[in-house]
């Protein structure tokens, strides 16, 4: 991350300066005040998801839940500390009812659950690489935008979609294997 | 489909009162937890916002498109769904536009607007991931994670190109 990070945002800001010095400040600031802004909106989506979370953790439904998925957190993740697998498959179930919004806190919970050193772990790995080969399973969001461009069958991608997505995925924890090894 | 999550919520409540557990509580010692994650995460949304937006101001993007348009034609990736391939891992809303961009000039129902539906359906904004997912763990070396991350997004792209001309 520090090399791609550096690499391009060095080229792109010197690119800029190159061709239009003024706005080089401008466009920096920008980006922090649209964080910014970003940050506050997930803080919103975090607030109802980690609410609605907690509740299901006191009630037991998120021990219950890993349970149900306790064969497949196994296979990939191997033997899991239990809160880790909790949030795990918390992570899990918001992906597969492709609720994307609440996969992320889920996540970030499991992981921080997972991380102790400064390299990330196997576990930590793909975790990560399930959740970034794109396992959203309906993309709500493109048959949106093709309804609203007039398309005539606006969910007719959903096939071809969910093949591709099945083959990245699939890939995905394939190279983990690859890469890290068997679950310990 | 519409009904899903709003009823899952109203059913976590509701059991949540059957077991005699304090609801109100609960949630809020929950939500407290969002704002301490939402601060964890901005200086890492700062970085990359910088990184998109010089990259779009300067033309960059446009440049390494062009550059990068004949390779992946040998993947069978059409030309004018490259430049939403190359931004799809630094920035959802970017390509996004690409997308919008894509419908307008050939048609939401032409090959390549359903080629770039399902490059934007089955990718994710890699590198968004990988800054928000390690904000709050003392991560700084995430070996393989990304380039596996990267390269299952191409593959799921140059599926994509090679599914839509069948489907």
């Amino acid at each position: 991350m520090n090399i791609i990070w550096t690499v391009i945002t060095a080229a792109a800001l010197a690119a800029l300066t190159a061709v239009d010095p003024q706005n080089v400040l401008s466009v920096c600031l920008n980006s922090c005040s649209q964080a910014l802004t970003y940050a506050l909106g997930l803080c919103a989506v975090y607030c109802l998801w980690l609410g609605v979370f907690n509740v299901a953790e006191r009630c037991n439904l998120v021990q219950s839940l890993s349970r149900l998925l306790s064969r497949v957190n196994k296979l990939l993740y191997g033997n899991l500390q239990q809160t880790a697998a909790d949030y795990v498959s918390l992570n899990m179930a918001s992906n597969l009812l492709g609720v994307g919004n609440a996969a992320t806190p889920s996540a970030i919970a499991a992981i921080s659950q997972m991380e102790r050193g400064d390299k990330l772990s196997r576990n930590g790995a793909m975790l990560f690489v399930i959740n970034a080969a794109g396992v959203q399973l309906i993309p709500t969001t493109v048959i949106g935008l093709r309804a609203a461009a007039g398309s005539a069958n606006p969910s007719d991608i959903l096939l071809p979609n969910l093949i591709a997505t099945a083959l990245g995925c699939a890939a995905g924890i394939a190279l983990v294997f690859a890469a890290y090894g068997r679950a310990k | 489909m519409n009904y899903v999550v709003p009823c899952l919520i109203v059913a976590v409540l509701v059991y949540g009162l059957v077991r005699r557990v304090p609801v109100y509580n609960a949630f809020v010692d929950g939500a407290r937890k969002s704002f301490d994650l939402s601060l964890s995460i901005f200086p890492y949304l700062a970085a990359i916002f910088i990184m998109v937006n010089a990259l779009h101001a300067s033309g960059l993007d446009v440049y390494v498109t062009q550059v990068f348009a004949p390779p992946f034609q040998l993947l069978g990736v059409p030309s004018e769904v490259v430049q939403l391939v190359l931004l799809r891992p630094f920035t959802g809303s970017g390509s996004l536009a690409i997308l919008s961009d894509v419908y307008a000039k050939y048609g939401a129902d032409s090959y390549v607007g359903r080629c770039a539906s399902v490059i934007m359906g089955s990718s994710e904004t890699v590198f968004y991931v990988a800054s928000v997912y390690f904000a709050k763990t003392s991560v700084r070396r995430t070996g393989w994670a990304i380039p596996i991350a990267l390269f299952c997004n191409l593959l799921g792209a140059v599926a994509a190109c090679a599914l839509c001309k069948i489907m």
